[in-house]
């Protein structure tokens, strides 16, 4: 079995592995001469002062202490750690892209077709009439979609009456986070034995207070949510709106459409399923459509052409802005290229393959895998052993984990994406690896990771008394 | 003996990458099909469509109509798209700056363990990226002068969003508006009211003089509701706040809290926050390390101690391992929405961490000598090109008796659209501020061409 | 795994302990021994202020493990007449003295404890 091994220099001091900017040079410097007077300007600042080598070779060093999709497996469920190409790199580089927000629109027209051509491919893949683009992640986007049922509930009237927000409790925690942004109460649905949307308990829950549902389909068990016809029907026979998770739109792909479904809102996580790096936690962009007559609260502004020009356009009731300006244009930039170039028959693949390749790894495993049939992810439990601990032990074993201990409708739960970019040798690399660690013994477990750059981390002690600043440590 | 060889005919030679992509579907899927049958043998399915358990009324037999094409294909598509983006040297600025960026930035941050890695919740395997965000959070902590700041927000407008409703967590009394300045880009504004919506806050304004807080009017807009005054500085006019101390005093008795705007490398010059009495800083990091990217920023977040728990977003803090070895993780994660659901401080998952790498290289390449005479720098540049402008006739800069950080107004004697527009088509960008009045960005970036716009200028109002 | 439950005072079906003082009318209450156990090693308590009034059944504190977040709920009426500073510094007394040094408050109530379950009770449900 391959593993992966990764780089640490192995002389630990009490600086840690790699000592901090702040370790290796700290200077303070004291403005002179300065074009504003004194008592506009601060003393000085204290701050590390580096030459290039020394610059290159720090972060050099700490990208090897790190575990990035192309070094391996990297299978987190509900994270689509697919594969990120790197042509979408080099058009997000060119110095055409590199303009101003606030050019006039004549200025900026390429950019402008870039947005409106990005809109129309996701409006197809969605089924949905309209997208903004501008929010700058999922849980933006989830914000946005919710104030856009807002504003449809206030401009019926109902505004005050519809209070509520209907999510189910395997749900996204930023499902949850985002409806209590926007001021609503939430209400928690439980899920059925078959780990889907309990109808009898969406039917009692539903009603002149409802606003929205949210709901991820397939679930965050991979299930496809098969009632998904009759649960629209109840939550727009008691006139509130659905709304569309697109964390787990890599299933789907050119197979099924969230506003063929019956959704009326919906995200996209083009850093999911388009391929978008993650780069460490962000950027993102989570574009969102809407179905016809939700299309004039969209976030000002949206991107119009009359066939000749591009043009902002305020819609009518629009609910105003979720970001400063365009959203993260780069990061739309390379979704749009992504896209591009598979077509058709690329996304379909895609989603085709990402399920062969859930299917299959979880097929090679020795672990119970509870609720099936699944799609792209499935969620194992890692039985008696405690899933944080399992995760531990299979970074020894040379792959990422997958996400541990949700939903919690499993118990010790595994919630494993291998996405369609892993090779059925690298899901075999996978598979040993999980296997591997099911035959180990409990210390061995209770003692990983031993391989990576740091062992076993004391959250404990990071929570009880935070040191969140080179100047908290030297305190 | 003779070779055979073929007749060159006039049929279209296939593309290589057009036949792998015909073979495989998509270019990015590594199975061949031998692999898709052995797979499908092995989960004993005879078809991969057998997999999807999707009831017929919603599938989807359609076709989207987009048709993919070869790498070199889609670059050369999108190149010639993106040149319809006019060639014009741009003087703008009102929150979105431009500055030279080494190309150490590029290779350092497009190192795919950096780029191509997700969150940090797997601590041990991805020390690298949990140090990079550590050190931005400490180059932030130094600038802003608070206690603590996170690893970043989208950008200086949702980060203002997000100060707002903290404001209104951390304050026992009850209260509902936000104070801002009338000179607020209305952007930022908008935003604002959609993060602040959900809590019931309302957004107010006060009038400033002369482009900066005027000390009397702000006493009078404050009444016991107010939760949170913002002030920039430099504002979105490029107007160098000269009564900071003065907002800090008036603030510092109520329960009010103070907050901040500005960015990381005007905040190596100018007044420390922390000794005006701010009590959060907020705005745009981004000004180092990316360059203009049509609005795509990050924000910086940073808060004194007594609001740690009420800080949205991720925070990387320092702990030891099993060797009890320094490393670092990501902590005080019971604020955040994975697991505080709808009591969590914010609804915030990704952010701009790739971005906060970029800033943090870019920043500790500059040094702290290096930062401060770039700002320095950014106070001369706009004082110059005033004073040229100024000498234009029917010009008249700065419109405001100020100190400027890389921007400032300037009035015109006639029509500012046509001006700006005769501009434009002359290959110069600057902002159009109301009916009789520019807005004017010069940096370091695009300082060598400040003698051909001022000529641009000289032949327009001619 | 065994754990402690102390005869000399009352607990509520949602973990908490109820304790009589020296001072007549006010109560210690703290969470049991079996709650800490289950929440793992706590970071974090947010306490009432003194003063502060409540109904039975409120949430009056909130404890925080690493991966978790638990209301705490008073099982009596009352006013907050002391809060245990030491957990703001040393969360972890929670953990080590659950029924002593990690009390959370103490409230001054007109309540009886007779609703509570005692010890016998408490151990069945747990």
């Amino acid at each position: 079995m391959q593993r992966h091994r990764q780089t640490k220099w192995d002389e630990t001091t009490s600086e840690g592995h790699e000592p901090l900017l702040s370790e290796k040079d700290s200077t303070r410097h004291e403005p002179e001469d300065t074009y504003l007077p004194d008592d506009l300007t601060r003393d000085g600042i204290e701050l590390p002062s580096l030459s290039e080598p020394e610059l290159v070779r720090h972060y050099t060093r700490l990208s090897q202490m790190n575990y990035g999709i192309d070094d391996g497996p990297y299978p987190l469920g509900s994270c689509t750690m697919k594969y990120n190409p790197k042509f979408t790199e080099d058009i997000a580089g060119s110095t055409a892209a590199a303009i101003h927000p606030d050019r006039d629109p004549e200025l900026s027209q390429g950019a402008l077709q870039v947005y409106h051509e990005l809109q129309d491919y996701l409006s197809r893949i969605g089924g949905m009439d309209a997208v903004t683009l501008q929010p700058p992640a999922g849980a933006a986007g989830e914000l946005t979609g919710i104030l856009i049922a807002k504003a449809y509930h206030e401009h019926n009237g109902e505004g005050d009456e519809r209070e509520e927000i209907l999510v189910p409790a395997s749900a996204h925690g930023t499902n949850f986070a985002s409806a209590a942004m926007a001021g609503y109460d939430i209400v928690e649905l439980p899920a059925d034995d078959d780990g889907r949307v309990d109808l009898d308990a969406l039917t009692e829950a539903v009603g002149e207070t409802t606003a929205a549902l949210m709901l991820t389909n397939p679930n965050t068990l991979g299930l496809f949510e098969r009632d998904i016809e009759e649960i629209a029907d109840i939550v727009h026979d008691a006139g509130g709106l659905l709304y569309y998770d697109g964390a787990n739109l890599n299933a789907l792909l050119g197979r099924a459409r969230p506003g063929d479904m019956g959704f009326d809102v919906m995200h996209f996580n083009v850093h999911k399923t388009f391929a978008t790096p993650h780069g460490g936690g962000g950027p993102g962009a989570g574009p969102i459509g809407v179905r016809e007559g939700l299309e004039q609260f969209l976030p000002t502004p949206q991107v119009r052409t009359d066939g000749d020009e591009y043009t902002l356009v305020e819609p009518d009731e629009s609910i105003g802005k979720v970001h400063g300006s365009m959203g993260n244009w780069l990061v739309l930039l390379k979704a749009h290229a992504y896209i591009s170039r598979l077509g058709d028959d690329g996304l379909t693949d895609t989603s085709a393959k990402a399920v062969l390749n859930a299917n299959y790894l979880a097929e090679r495993i020795d672990l119970e895998v509870p609720f099936e049939p699944f799609h792209h992810e499935f969620v194992a439990s890692a039985g008696e052993t405690d899933a944080a601990d399992f995760a531990k032990a299979m970074l020894d074993n040379g792959v990422h984990p997958p996400t541990t201990k949700w939903p919690e409708i499993v118990d010790e739960a595994l919630m494993t994406e291998p996405t369609e970019a892993e090779s059925k040798r690298s899901l075999e690399q996978l598979a040993a690896a999980f296997n591997a660690v099911s035959d180990e013994d409990a210390d061995t477990i209770a003692d990983a990771p031993q391989t990576t750059a740091a062992k076993r981390i004391d959250q404990t002690t990071a929570a009880r008394d935070p040191t969140l600043s080179w100047q908290q440590l030297s305190e | 003996m003779t070779m055979e060889r073929a007749h060159p005919t006039r049929e279209p030679i296939p593309q290589i990458d057009d036949l792998a992509q015909a073979e495989s579907g998509s270019p990015f899927t590594p199975h061949d099909a031998d692999d898709v049958a052995e797979m499908l043998a092995a989960i004993d399915v005879d078809d991969v469509e057998e997999l999807f358990d999707i009831p017929d009324p919603v599938r989807y037999d359609g076709s989207f109509g987009i048709e993919g094409e070869s790498e070199q294909g889609v670059r050369r598509r999108l190149e010639r798209t993106l040149d319809a983006n006019a060639d014009v040297t741009e003087f703008l600025g009102r929150g979105h700056y431009a500055h030279y960026v080494p190309s150490v930035v590029d290779s350092l941050s497009l190192r795919s363990e950096f780029i191509t890695s997700y969150t940090q919740y797997q601590p041990e395997i991805s020390q690298g990226f949990l140090q990079v965000l550590f050190e931005f959070q400490s180059l932030v902590t130094e600038l802003t002068g608070m206690d603590v700041a996170n690893c970043s927000m989208y950008d200086a407008a949702t980060a203002l969003g997000e100060a707002a409703t903290l404001a209104d967590r951390v304050r026992a009394a009850d209260g509902s508006t936000i104070l801002v300045p009338d000179y607020l880009r209305a952007e930022r504004r908008a935003v604002l009211e959609n993060y602040t919506d959900g809590a019931g806050l309302s957004i107010c304004e006060f009038p400033t003089e002369n482009g900066m807080v005027d000390p009397d009017a702000l006493e009078t807009a404050l009444d016991e509701d107010v939760l949170l005054v913002y002030v920039e500085t430099p504002t979105t006019d490029g107007v160098i706040e000269e009564h900071l101390g003065a907002v800090g005093s008036i603030l510092e008795d109520r329960e009010t809290l103070f907050c901040l705007g500005s960015d990381l490398l005007a905040l190596s010059l100018l007044e420390n926050p922390a000794t005006v009495g701010a009590d959060v800083v907020v705005g745009n990091a981004g000004v180092l390390g990316l360059p203009n990217a049509f609005g795509m920023g990050i924000g910086l977040f940073a808060c004194r101690e007594e609001f740690l728990r009420q800080v949205p977003g991720r925070l990387v803090g320092a702990s030891e391992d099993a060797d009890g070895d320094r490393t670092y993780t990501l902590t005080l994660q019971t604020r955040e929405q994975h697991i505080r659901r709808e009591r969590a401080t914010s609804n915030i998952c990704s952010n701009q961490a790739w971005v906060a790498l970029r800033t943090a290289i870019h920043a500790t390449y500059l040094g702290p000598e290096g930062l401060t005479d770039l700002a320095d720098r950014c106070t001369r540049l706009p004082a110059r090109l005033a004073a040229e402008l100024d000498e234009v006739p029917g010009v008249s800069a700065p419109a405001n008796d100020a100190y400027h950080f890389r921007e400032f107004t300037a009035e015109i004697d006639g029509d500012a659209e046509a001006v700006v527009s005769e501009l434009a088509d002359r290959g110069f960008a600057v902002h159009q501020r109301g009916e009789d009045a520019i807005q004017v960005c010069v940096t370091e970036a695009n300082e060598a061409h400040v003698d051909d716009f001022l000529e641009q200028v000289r032949e327009v109002m001619a | 795994m065994d754990h402690e439950i102390p005869t000399d005072r009352r607990y509520a079906e949602s973990h908490e302990w109820v304790h009589e003082t020296d001072a007549e009318g006010v109560l210690r209450i703290g969470i049991s021994d079996f709650a800490q156990d289950e929440l793992g090693d706590i970071v974090f308590a947010e306490l009432p202020r003194e003063g502060e009034t409540f109904d039975r059944g409120d949430q009056f504190a909130v404890v925080e493990s690493i991966k978790a977040v638990s209301d705490i709920y008073l099982p009596v009426s009352g006013t907050i007449e002391a809060v245990n500073e030491a957990i703001t510094d040393q969360p972890e007394l929670i953990n080590e003295d659950p029924h002593g040094d990690g009390w959370l408050v103490e409230i001054r109530t007109d309540d009886d404890v007779d609703h509570l379950l005692t010890a016998e009770e408490y151990e069945e449900q747990i």
